[in-house]
């Protein structure tokens, strides 16, 4: 899309909004003309994904003309992606929200009117004010996924008194974060650029995800030739570049990582010296995996026992420069933490722990704290019951199914109020209709962001957040296997009537008797931050080069020592975990035959493209054209069985809903599967090109809720679905 | 029946909250920590480095149990009040050695 068709597409698309204005961006002649060219490059960070990579911004006279990669961070090493890219166009989106909005008619009518700041903060304040005054300040829930002023509204919520801060992870790592953290105590990165044994279970990098560590993986198996071992029911980009690709059966990966560890420990192949120093539980995992034969697996997995007894002899070998890769997922199955915990136990012991090639602990930079002192605790316990449900998860980020079910069911207690902070839980949650229920019986919902997510469609306030290149936020210390601390600064002012969170934050906090707790600026946020970075004027040094990161080399072994003291109960490794077993789990990975679809029935499983972050990209101009419409992966055999053919539009119903989508039959997935994107079939008419059934379905309807038992984490491949040719 | 089972609930709340709230508030115990004793108690000070890992869970509950400070010479309430020090105390249970802290995404 060039510059003209682009306004002309703006103006086009804004004709239908409210508040159409494209006054920001001069014509394209009167800047031809322009005398003196004023141009910048400034240094920030990118929003796009959570990858968070390092940019220079290409201002002229004041327009942003392109988003250049940063070559002075480590973590994004001169690279920028298509979604890097195309942020410029989440600045000059005609529709993107311009001033604060209030509803004036039903709930996800889109009847909105323009107010002021101060109307908008008014409202929502006398509103949360009414909920706390009538049910208390645990009627209310904040919800937010991560973003560098996350801070800001977490802490709003916890002020307000609500113990209901909802964060993102069990809609995405939870079940690896908890079976990492109770096996290592931390979550490791995986060194993807130096391994030579790489295992993926349907972690599709080359095609899902792509960063920095994407490029090591595509380094690692091509240049050094590392080998790559690949699991999915569908044949994705990541299984065409792998040297092996299984289509295991679904919800079978436990099964074959116990195989593996079996033919490790039978054969005396782990690291003995490893084990014996820095684990406990060796006696008990060797005894508890005797049964799980690869000829065991096999039947269970569909894949040949002979491989599986040739790849676990091959990963041994390979190690330390061997991983079986965590994944950057959410929850699969309701089991699935045990499937991460094998994955833990299988790299242990091997000894892959901190080794170049292996599991490295994430390296920190520390930073400064703005002190002051804070609110008293909830008094309420949470809504979603966390100690109760989930006693061994971050209690801090809740459990978001369970919350959901408990407000619709109106236990522990009535919630009333929703805040949300850059999240769309309409797409984010599973079965979209119970959250449309949960929708309705609030009393009040405001939504800060920079775009009319589904979910601000049916709030009754919402509050325009700036762009990630219009505004500052707090600095940000990225951990990792070089770690860095990142600057966010404005590269232009902000086009519209919008604020950061902070500001955001305070104007509500003013009004909610809050204020003292927010008494600060970013700038004082920021200062605080920085003056324990080792390096002279640390603040001065970001602005000029949006990052700073320590000069060394990266760092292994440094925990491969005596003394060192891993983050678990025990002070060492848990392959077996007294800490599960004391809280009522099994303290080793058990694995049980799952379910398969009945006739006639297929299992709807899930990904991701690069294009898109979860359902937040698939509006954006430029990244939309890559994929304008989402389809149903369905296997040839399975479609004609049921009168299908290529293109047909087909129904896909489950118990949770039903939804129109065409098909795309294609050998490239296993014929007991179906397989769609997420993001489209949106609500919000504000997001034109990802909207309605003609952008295809929208996975949210039809998948089923249920959650990992022990982490809490949404299990997204549950759900078998029917499909019938329209 | 059902009115003593709900006396039992009721009784078990009160007593949950009671428990509740003599537990000290965690944030404001970090607050209280950084700001006294951090003074000496860095890398390099003359207290020495201290931080919640320096001790496991029961070992800090023992050390707020005896409430002394310099190696016995002096109590704790010397420093903080009792209130302030059950927030230390929370915080730094909560982030000790052995305590349970699984890691998140994002923050």
């Amino acid at each position: 899309m060039n510059r003209r068709h682009f306004l002309g597409f703006a103006v086009t698309g804004a004709a239908g909004a409210t508040l159409a204005s494209v006054s920001y961006l001069p014509p394209w002649s009167s800047r031809e003309k322009t005398a003196e060219v004023q141009r910048k490059e400034i240094p920030t960070t990118c929003e796009m994904c959570v990858n968070k990579c390092s940019i220079i911004a290409v201002v002229e006279n004041g327009n942003i003309l392109k988003l250049n990669p940063n070559p002075e961070s480590p973590r994004s090493r001169g690279m920028v992606c298509a979604r890097g890219n195309a942020g410029l166009q989440q600045v000059y989106d005609p529709a993107r929200l311009k001033k604060p909005l209030l509803r004036t008619g039903a709930r996800g009518e889109g009847k909105w009117k323009a107010v002021s700041w101060d109307e908008a903060w008014d409202f929502a304040a006398s509103k949360l004010s009414e909920v706390k005054q009538k049910y208390g300040p645990q009627a209310s829930i904040w919800s937010s996924t991560e973003s560098f002023a996350e801070t800001f509204f977490k802490n709003l919520g916890l002020a307000f008194g609500s113990p209901n801060v909802e964060r993102h992870p069990t809609l995405c790592l939870a079940s690896v974060n908890l079976a990492y953290s109770l096996t290592f105590g931390t979550v490791p990165s995986f060194d993807l650029a130096n391994a030579n044994y790489i295992i993926m279970s349907g972690a599709n990098r080359l095609e899902s995800f792509i960063m920095p560590d994407t490029v090591d993986l595509i380094g690692s198996t091509t240049e050094r030739k590392a080998r790559l071992i690949y699991l999915d029911p569908r044949f994705t980009v990541t299984a065409s570049k792998a040297d092996e690709w299984y289509p295991l059966r679904p919800h079978s990966d436990l099964a074959f990582i116990l195989a593996l560890i079996n033919v490790i420990v039978s054969e005396n192949r782990y690291d003995k010296q490893f084990v014996t120093a820095f684990t406990v539980g060796m006696d008990q995992l060797a005894e508890h995996v005797k049964p799980f034969t690869p000829e065991w697996a096999e039947v269970e997995t569909e894949i040949p026992a002979r491989d599986i007894r040739r790849i676990a002899r091959e990963f041994s070998d390979a190690a330390p420069r061997a991983v079986y890769y965590a994944g950057r997922r959410s929850s699969w199955y309701r089991d699935d933490f045990h499937m991460r915990r094998a994955q833990a136990i299988l790299n242990a012991i091997v000894g892959n722990w901190d080794r170049q090639g292996g599991m490295v602990p994430n390296a920190k930079i520390t930073l400064g704290e703005l002190m002051f002192l804070p609110w008293d605790d909830p008094q309420a316990p949470r809504v979603d019951e966390m100690e109760k449900n989930f006693p061994l998860a971050a209690k801090g980020d809740g459990a978001y199914l369970k919350m959901r079910e408990n407000i619709l069911a109106g236990v522990p207690y009535p919630v009333k109020a929703w805040m949300v902070h850059k999240q769309d839980p309409m797409n984010a949650l599973p079965e979209q209709s119970k959250t449309l229920r949960m929708i309705e019986q609030m009393d009040f919902i405001g939504v800060i962001d920079v775009q009319m997510s589904d979910t601000a469609w049916y709030a009754d306030v919402v509050f325009p957040e700036s762009t990630y290149l219009e505004r500052h936020d707090p600095i940000e210390m990225l951990a990792g296997i070089q770690p860095v601390v990142v600057m966010r600064q404005p590269v232009i002012p902000p086009l519209h009537d919008t604020k950061p969170t902070l500001e955001i934050v305070q104007g509500l906090a003013k009004r909610l008797g809050l204020g003292q707790y927010f008494d600060y600026t970013v700038e004082q946020w920021n200062e605080a931050q920085a003056k324990e970075l080792p390096i002279d004027a640390p603040l001065d040094y970001l602005r000029k080069h949006g990052v700073w990161s320590p000069p060394d080399a990266p760092k292994y072994g440094t925990t491969l020592t005596a003394e060192h003291r891993f983050g678990t109960e025990s002070g060492k490794i848990e392959l077996y975990s007294a800490r599960l077993k004391q809280f009522g789990y099994d303290p080793l990975p058990v694995y049980t035959t799952p379910s398969q679809p009945p006739p006639g029935k297929f299992r709807l499983i899930l990904g991701r493209k690069a294009y898109f972050t979860q359902a937040n990209t698939t509006n954006n101009a430029w990244l939309n054209t890559f994929q304008p419409e989402n389809r149903l992966w369905i296997h040839p055999k399975a479609a004609s069985g049921i009168g299908v053919r290529d293109s047909d539009l087909v129904q896909v119903t489950s118990a949770a809903g039903s939804i129109r989508v065409k098909a795309r039959v294609s050998e490239e997935i296993r014929p007991d599967c179906v397989f769609t994107l997420h993001g489209y079939g949106k609500k919000s008419q504000w997001q034109r090109l990802a909207a309605g059934e003609k952008s295809g379905g929208c996975d949210a309807e039809i998948i089923e809720t249920a959650w990992d038992t022990v982490s809490g984490g949404g299990a997204f491949h549950e759900t078998f679905v029917k499909v019938t040719k329209v | 029946m059902k009115s003593r089972i709900a006396l039992v609930i009721a009784i078990a709340t009160l007593a949950g909250s009671a428990i509740a709230g003599s537990k000290g508030n965690e944030a404001k115990g970090k607050f209280y920590f950084r700001q006294n004793c951090k003074q000496c108690h860095t890398k390099g000070a003359v207290g020495g480095e201290i931080t919640p890992l320096n001790k496991k869970i029961t070992q800090w509950h023992s050390y707020f149990e005896t409430g002394k400070h310099g190696n016995g010479k002096e109590p704790l309430t010397k420093y903080l009040t009792p209130e302030q020090l059950r927030d230390v105390q929370a915080f730094l249970e909560a982030h000790a050695a052995d305590s349970l802290q699984p890691e998140t995404c994002g923050k």
